[in-house]
Parts: structure tokens; sequence; C-alpha cells
């Protein structure tokens, strides 16, 4: 109760205590600071260097230059940045947009049972992606028999070998992924939602908006931090999505179809053992990430407020 | 008065077509479990034999499967729901505490170093983890903390995401509460604590489900750490079920959705805590 | 440093103790497979060794973990050179990658040089560098075909009169023609279809000093063979992309597909996951290439290696020995996996002919078609450019002749240059 006095005068020279307003931030942030220094900076700095070596062994580190960057031209990786790439747009778009309708439905109150239906659609995302994925494989099985090639006949339509092309296989990669991530985004937008006062809604209501209007003026800027945040986030996971594809092609990688790019940083550095040239990959992949996040949150004016 | 019969005519369909999508999303989010749950029933052989199916045969489904997860390699799969539960509380705890602290201070103050800071939140929240497995897997040999649960927490203990989440969710509250708790004498923690805290709860709550999710389903970092077979977490014991090897899906589907359950009451729990009750009275500008 | 000093003294006394109590405490050992199996096989030997009056005993902590994760695993643990176990299984793909720069694992010479001849030791140079052999298998793994004959015999083919790949092809047609199914499919998604016809026709993906051999006019013939049978549709893409999947199994097991041809020890698949099967399946010798080649290949595999390091790496190779390349242990290997063991005296023996699940469900002498072949199985290159020699089948070769028809000496051609790319 001390610290009272302190928080009060705000103008006190020099630093005093833990409740000093110019140590105050600090304090909060410290925890970053000091988590960053001991368990990411170490780690990271590591992954660079190893980046430009040729690792065969806990004492076989050797210099390379540039040649694990080079290395990086090849079809392979190509294909990918490609699969990765393509991921990455759709995965942006429809679990972006998606979860943002639902969740508004789920807030106007207009669907019966609306505390029902948010609890159940998180419920997929609390299960493992393994398991489900063999859910997801076997619905979209290569067979004329397997159950969604059996919806598809039904409906007059070919069966598709969902998972041999990449077109397909990045709808049900798509598909896997809005089901397992739908309910963990549909509570991001709630929170939002909520905390966006009745008054703004009945404000424009007396303006004569139409609920088009609300949504436009009212809804979306009132949840921007929310959306910034979602589209950061699935735009990450986007990129340095892995375990999905596992859980619907396993280790095999047919055509392509299904490597990523974290995909194939596993595989070269696990698989072909070579640790310098994943670190490489890994490099790539954070630069790629880090540029889109911040082309995405120039454009979403995320920098805007701070100046 | 007529308009307003229109309306609530009006109203009636849209609510119609609004409770009819939902529950066609509903039917999406829960058709695989409903698979997973006729699958846990029945032998494996039957899943080799018909693949997929909903059809419920009584002469050959039973709980017999379930009962088999207590005798599977000496009861193992309850060492792992153990080891997942305390890797879980941990990581959950917290992350939520450090988490909200560092969100809270860079949304509401401002200070040398702040975007310098933020940006370091940032890139360590794209950063893909598998990249530090290597140098990160050396540090905590040397600091001691292999096949233990703490090593397992020791990356997600400051979890950048929160930090992210918590920020964006602070920019929302209205700095006046910050200076009404001044004026009441608070100080800048008592602000946190008395005042943020409690307007905080449904990020809370949202980050609680959604750590424990990551926790309870994370699967390369524990499996590095993790050495003796029972302290393995769910996902690594699973993951030993199903191999091109041998698959044992008498095992694998009954132990998936017994997984899926504590999770989910949790969510219930957290749900009904955090979001459901919630009004958005205290934020109110 | 009081801590330190405490730690120190436990450390002496338990060392003490266990220097006095050598002839009873057990030697506690780890062990790492992504093979449940495997560890009743080590289970079972360890009882046996326990129960012998003149070992040191052993208590073996067995730890399974998925295939993958297993593997790299260990390739952190020997690269940081801490936290390896005493014994591991490395599967054979991944195996080239544990020798290379410092290799962490221990040679077994001194255990398999007196019995060489004995041994089938195209098997075990797979897991050898410089003379020095690192891993030790269970099984020969030689390729074999397995016969639907219910199918066969519905279109009138006996399998037996099938002795060449002509054959086969003409035998498809057969069964095409009157049943409407395939005769065998081909993987797009892996390399169990690719390889073991292009070992088995004499070649391979890289000579021993990593030269490139994937577009010798041998890969490019046989690639074109596997083509002219999907083109009539005698061979059909696998369903689910390669064997190992349970679209495959159960499609298999309903009685679409006439035969599969695949290592001896899918035998275990077959009892496992088609059970409808049982009684209808025969295992065959492959049928021959007339242009020479061999009379099978050999495929899959796990090396179980000893780590180096390990404080008691002498007793885990005496353990090893013990457990896989004596008689007793070779046995115990079929009894319990199903396997064609490595030890060749093993074959003919009363043990080996007791019955047990595999002999009910194929209902034959199975390992009469084994010997058949066991003098004539081609070595595999196994350099350290495999794996990536590997993974190109998989991604690019299978999938591109199976999955997209496209010319194999093309296929043949753009394959060579990305493996040269990536060895350069």
């Amino acid at each position: 109760m001390q610290n009272r006095s302190a928080g009060k005068t705000v103008k006190r020279r020099g630093i005093r205590s833990l409740s000093d307003p110019k140590v105050v931030p600090y304090v909060f942030v410290a925890p970053f600071i000091v988590f960053f220094l001991f368990v990411y900076m170490y780690p990271l700095i590591m992954t660079v260097i190893m980046s430009f070596q040729q690792i065969d062994g806990p004492n076989h580190h050797q210099f390379i230059g540039l040649k694990n960057y080079q290395k990086l031209n090849t079809r392979d990786f190509q294909m990918a940045l490609q699969t990765s790439g393509r991921y990455a747009l759709w995965d942006v778009i429809v679990l972006t947009i998606v979860p943002l309708l639902i969740a508004c439905i789920l807030h106007s109150g207009l669907a019966k049972g609306s505390g029902f239906f948010k609890s159940l659609f998180f419920i997929p995302s609390l299960t493992s992606i393994i398991v489900a994925g063999i859910v997801f494989r076997l619905a979209f099985g290569t067979l004329e028999t397997a159950t969604m090639n059996r919806l598809m006949t039904a409906m007059g339509f070919q069966p598709v070998k969902w998972l041999s092309y990449a077109g397909p296989g990045n709808f049900v990669l798509i598909l896997l992924t809005l089901w397992r991530w739908n309910g963990v985004n549909i509570v991001y937008y709630l929170s939002g939602l909520q905390s966006i006062p009745t008054d703004y809604y009945e404000a424009a209501q007396i303006d004569g908006a139409s609920a088009l209007q609300k949504f436009f003026h009212v809804t979306l800027p009132c949840i921007r931090p929310v959306l910034i945040y979602v589209i950061t986030i699935t735009v990450l996971g986007g990129f340095s999505m892995f375990t999905e594809s596992v859980a619907l092609w396993q280790q095999n990688n047919a055509g392509g179809v299904g490597r990523t790019i974290v995909g194939y940083m596993y595989m070269v550095g696990f698989k072909k053992n070579n640790l310098g040239l994943a670190s490489a990959v890994g490099l790539t992949l954070l630069v790629l990430v880090v540029a889109v996040n911040l082309v995405q949150l120039v454009l979403m004016g995320f920098f805007r407020k701070e100046e | 008065m007529a308009s307003n019969k229109i309306d609530r005519k009006k109203r009636t369909v849209l609510s119609v077509l609004a409770t009819a999508l939902m529950i066609l999303v509903a039917v999406f989010a829960m058709v695989p479990f409903a698979f997973m749950f006729m699958s846990s029933l029945k032998p494996g052989t039957e899943m080799m034999r018909y693949g997929l199916t909903l059809r419920f045969d009584p002469g050959i489904s039973s709980f017999d499967n379930y009962t088999a997860l207590n005798t599977y390699r000496d009861g193992v799969y309850w060492h792992w729901y153990k080891s997942s539960a305390i890797i879980m509380i941990m990581q959950t705890g917290i992350g939520l505490f450090f988490g909200s602290l560092v969100g809270y201070g860079l949304a509401m103050y401002q200070f040398k170093g702040r975007n310098l800071i933020f940006t370091l939140v940032l890139v360590v929240m794209m950063l893909p983890f598998e990249i530090l497995l290597l140098p990160m897997y050396q540090m905590m040999i040397r600091i001691k903390m292999m096949n233990t649960y703490f090593g397992v927490v020791i990356p997600y203990l400051v979890p950048p995401f929160m930090i992210f989440f918590f920020r964006q969710y602070c920019l929302g509250i209205p700095r006046e509460l910050m200076e009404a708790g001044r004026i009441d004498g608070c100080s800048d923690y008592g602000i946190f604590w008395r005042i943020m805290v409690p307007i905080l709860i449904p990020a809370f709550g949202a980050m609680t489900i959604l750590s424990c999710m990551n926790s309870w389903n994370n699967l390369l970092w524990p499996m590095i750490i993790l050495q003796s077979e029972t302290k393995h977490t769910i996902p690594i014991g699973m993951g030993t079920t199903i191999t091109p090897y041998g698959n044992a899906y008498d095992v694998l589907m009954p132990g998936a959705v017994m997984a899926v359950v504590p999770i989910v009451v949790i969510y219930l729990f957290a749900q009904k805590t955090f979001i459901t009750g919630l009004t958005a009275g205290s934020v109110k500008g | 440093m009081k801590k330190l000093l405490a730690l120190f003294l436990t450390v002496t006394m338990v060392f003490g103790l266990a220097a006095a109590l050598a002839e009873d405490a057990p030697v506690k050992m780890t062990l790492w497979t992504f093979q449940e199996l495997h560890t009743e096989l080590y289970k079972t030997m360890m009882e046996k060794w326990n129960a012998e009056a003149d070992k040191p005993k052993l208590d073996i902590d067995f730890q399974v973990f998925p295939y993958e994760d297993m593997h790299n695993k260990l390739t952190i643990a020997l690269q940081s050179g801490e936290g390896a176990p005493d014994l591991v299984d490395i599967e054979i793909n991944m195996f080239a990658n544990y020798l290379k720069g410092d290799i962490g694992l221990a040679p077994m010479n001194e255990y398999v040089e007196p019995i060489e001849d004995h041994l089938v030791m195209s098997r075990l140079n797979n897991y050898a560098k410089d003379g020095k052999f690192y891993g030790i298998d269970h099984h020969i793994g030689a390729t074999v075909m397995f016969y639907n004959t219910e199918i066969l015999e519905a279109a009138g083919v006996d399998y037996t009169t099938i002795k060449t790949w002509d054959d086969f092809h003409a035998a498809g047609k057969t069964v095409l023609e009157k049943t409407g199914k395939p005769m065998i499919v081909w993987e797009s998604a892996d390399c169990w279809s690719v390889y073991p016809m292009v070992n088995q026709h004499g070649g391979d993906w890289l000579t021993p000093d990593n030269q490139v051999r994937m577009d010798e006019q041998v890969v490019i013939d046989t690639l074109a063979f596997m083509k002219s049978m999907l083109d009539d549709g005698t061979a059909i893409p696998c369903p689910g992309g390669w064997t190992h999947t349970e679209e495959y199994w159960g499609w298999m097991n309903g009685g679409n597909c006439a035969a599969v041809c695949m290592p001896f020890w899918y035998l275990d698949r077959f009892t496992n996951y088609m059970p409808d099967l049982a009684g209808k399946m025969k295992v065959s010798a492959m049928p021959l290439w007339a242009d020479g080649g061999h009379k099978s290949a050999q495929m899959g595999g796990t090396g179980t290696a000893v780590v180096a390091s390990s404080p008691n790496a002498e007793l885990a190779k005496e353990f090893l020995a013990y457990a896989c390349l004596t008689f007793d242990g070779c046995v115990t290997t079929w009894k319990i996996c199903g396997f064609d063991p490595i030890l060749k005296d093993v074959y003919g023996s009363e043990e080996m002919k007791e019955p047990n699940k595999f002999f009910e469900y194929y209902d034959q002498d199975i390992f009469a078609v084994l010997s058949e072949v066991l003098d004539d199985i081609p070595d595999t290159c196994l350099t350290e450019y495999f794996p990536a020699a590997t993974d190109i089948v998989k991604t690019q070769m299978a999938y591109r002749l199976v999955e997209l028809r496209e010319d194999p000496e093309q296929i043949a051609k753009d394959c060579a240059e990305e493996l040269r790319s990536q060895i350069n």
C-alpha cells in the first residue's frame, strides 16, 4: 500500500522504486525481455550461424558461405513455396471471413440457441489433428467408394481423387483447417464483438443505417484490433502449416501436393540430416512471414495509431 | 404498426435462415466426431474392412475398446493423460500471467523502446518454432531440463501470441479507467490487478482455452524433451499407435475420444464463466 | 555448492554400490524404437538372456516413439552429443544419415565377421561403411508376390505358371477381361513399387561413389513396363497412394485386386489388416525379367544399432548379437514378428515349421518360396544420398509415372537431374 503515494507523484526525479512511473512499464514488459534474451535470442542466433554452415555431427561445423541459400533454387523447394503460398492465400481468405460471418450471426442473436452453437463450434479445435486427419483422409479417399466420392456421385458429379492433385488437395486442407480453427476464430471475433458498446448500434439505428452499413461502419472498425490479430496469426499459420498436411498425407508427398515449407525444412533437416540447409529454409520462411505480415499490418493501418 | 409487423415477419424469416445455417455448420463440426465415436466402438478390423461408416452394429459394437485402454501396455494411456494435464495446467497458468502483464504494459504505457519490444514480440510470434529445435535442445540439456515437465513449458512461458492478443484487447480499454484508478489512489499494479484484470476476463477466457488446446495437442517439443514412456503426453502416445508398421486402431479411436473429454469440459467451464455471461458493460467507453 | 557435493557423494555411492552388487543389480539400458512389435522380440530375448547363468542381468527400458519423431530425436541427440539411448532401431532409409562425419554408432564386426558365411550379407551391407557393420537387421525383406487365388481361379489363371513379368502382364489381361479387376497396384506416393522392380531388374539409384544411375536404360525400361500395365488397366494407381494406408487395406481385403508385390514381411499386414483374405492368399516368387536381373529385391528394414557413446556399449553389442544373430534369436524373430530372418541356418529347420498364425493364413510352405530366391538378392546401394534419391522417387518419379502417366524417359531424366543437383 505504500505504493499509493508513489503512483500519485507522477513527476518525481530519478528511479526510486518499482512504482516509479518511469519504471512501471518496464516491469510490465520485463518478463518478455528476460524470456526473449534467455530463451529465444541464443537459439535464433545459432540458427542464423548454422544457415551458413555445413553440419556433419557435433564437431563438424564448417562455414560454407551462402551455399545453403543457393541450394534453395531447386524444383522441390519451389514446389513447397507454391504449396504453402497457395494454402496461405486461401487460408487467410476463408478463415478470416467465414468465422467472422458466423460470429456476427451468433452475436446478433438471430439464430435460436446461439450459446449452444458457440460451444459446439469450438469442439473440433480440441481434438488431436492426427486423429482428425485420419477421418478426413478416409472420407476424402481416392476410391469411388470413399465417403465424399459417394456424395459426389449421388449429386451427379464425377468422383475426384482428392488428395492426389494440388487443387483438390488444397481444398481438403482448407476444409480441414476450417473445421479445426473455425471455432477458435469465432471465439476471437466474439470477444471483440462483445466489447462493442450497444449504444453505437443504437446510434446507427437512429441514423437509419441498414444492417450492412452497420456491419461496415460500426462492427468492422470496432473489432479492427481483433481482426488484425486473426489475420496475423492466420498468415503465420498459413505459411508455417505442417501438421495438417502430415495428417492428410502422412510423410508421403506425391508430386509435392502436400509438402509445405516447414515440411520441406523438416525433410531436409531430419530425413536428409542437413541442418545447415534446414536453417536456411527456416530463415527464408521467417523472412517471408514477417514480410507478408508487415504488408498486411500496414494495409490494415496497424501502425497508424502509434504516431 | 404495419411496418412493425413486416419487420417482425422479416425477423422470423431471418431467424429461421440463421438457425438453419448454424445447424449446417454444427453438422460440419460434429460429423467427424460421429465417425470417430462410432469407430471407437468397433473392433479395429471393422475399420479396415469397411472404412469409415456411421453404421451402428449392435453385434460387434461395445465399449470393450475403452476398457482395453486400461490394459494397453500396462495402462500407459493414463500416464500419458496425467502428463498432458500437468503440462497443460503449468503452461496455461504461467502463460496467462506473463502474457497479460506484458500485453497490458505494451498497450497502456508510452515508453522508450516500446515499439522495439513490440516488434520483437511480432517476430517471435512469427518464428516457426521448428527452426530453433536443435539449439533449444542443446540448451535444455545444459540447464538439465531434459525429461522434465518444466522443460516442456519453458519455450511457452511468455507466449507472444498472448502478448499480442492482450495488447490488442487492452487497446480497446479506455485510458480514463486508469486515470480513475489513480484518482482512487491505486498504484499502477493495483490498477492492473483490481481494475483491468476483471475487464480482461473475456480475454483470459479465450486465451485459457487456446493455451489449453495448444498444450494438449502439442507434439513436437514434448516429444524431444520427454524421454521416458510414462512421461509422454497423449499426442506422443497416440502417435506410437499409428505407424506404417502397425496400427492399433482399437486403442487409437477410444484414446482419441477420451482425450477430447477433459478439454471439452474445461472449455464448457471457461465458456460459462468468461464468455457467455459477459456483459460489455465494463468496457463501455 | 552443498548440493553439488551431495550430488557427487550420491553418484560415488551409487557407483560404489553398483560395483559391489555387480553380480545382482541388473544393468540398466534404454532402447528406442518406432516399431512396437520389435519390443516384444527384445523382451522375449531379454528374458532368455537373464535366465542364462553367465550373463550379467539386463534391465532394458523400451521406449516406443512415433516413426518420424524417433529419428528426429536420434539425429538431435547424436548431433548434440547428449541424450542418446544405448540401443536404437534405425529405419533403413534413414540409416545413411547416421553414417556421416563422426559416426555415433558402434561397429558390430566382432560378432558379424565370424559367422559371415551364415548370414545374408547383402542385408548387413546396407548398414555398413568402410567395412564396418553398424546395424543388425531382423529380416531379409526379400520381395515376393502375394496372389489372391480366388480372383485368379475365377479368371482361370494358375499363378504357378507365371514365370516372367510378361507372363504376369498376360495373366493380368485375362484377369481384367474375366473379372474386371486389376492385377496389381503401383504406388504413386511411395517407392515400394518402383524401387524393388528397378532393383530386381538390375538397376539402382546410385553407385557407391554417388554417381546417379536414375536415368539408365534399365530404369527407363522398368518404368515403361509399369506404364504399359497402367495403360491397359491391368495395373492401377494404389488406392490411398501406397500400400500402407487404411484405404488400400480395406480395398484389398474386399477382394478387388489379384496381386501385390511387397517384401516378405508384408505377410504380417495381411494377417493383421486383411482378415477376410485368409486362406485365399498365396506367396510366390517375383516374376523374372526376360532380359536378366535377379530373382528378388530387398526392401525395407530396420538396422538396430548400438550407440558408441553408451557407457554399456560392449554389453549392448553382446545383447544385440544374442537377440538377432543367434539361431534361437532368429527363430524367435519369425515366431513373433513373421520376418524372414537373416541367418541362413534357420531355413529348413524344424523350429521354423511349427504352426503359427502365418502358416494358418497362407496354408503353404512359405519358406520354400523364400529359399528359392535367397541366393539371388541384389545389393542395394545405400549411400548418404539414398534418402534424397528416395525422396525424389516419392515426390516425382512414382507420382509422374503412376498418377500423371508421363513419358518414362523424360521422368527418369528429370529425376536424375534433380538428384545430381542435390549432390553437387
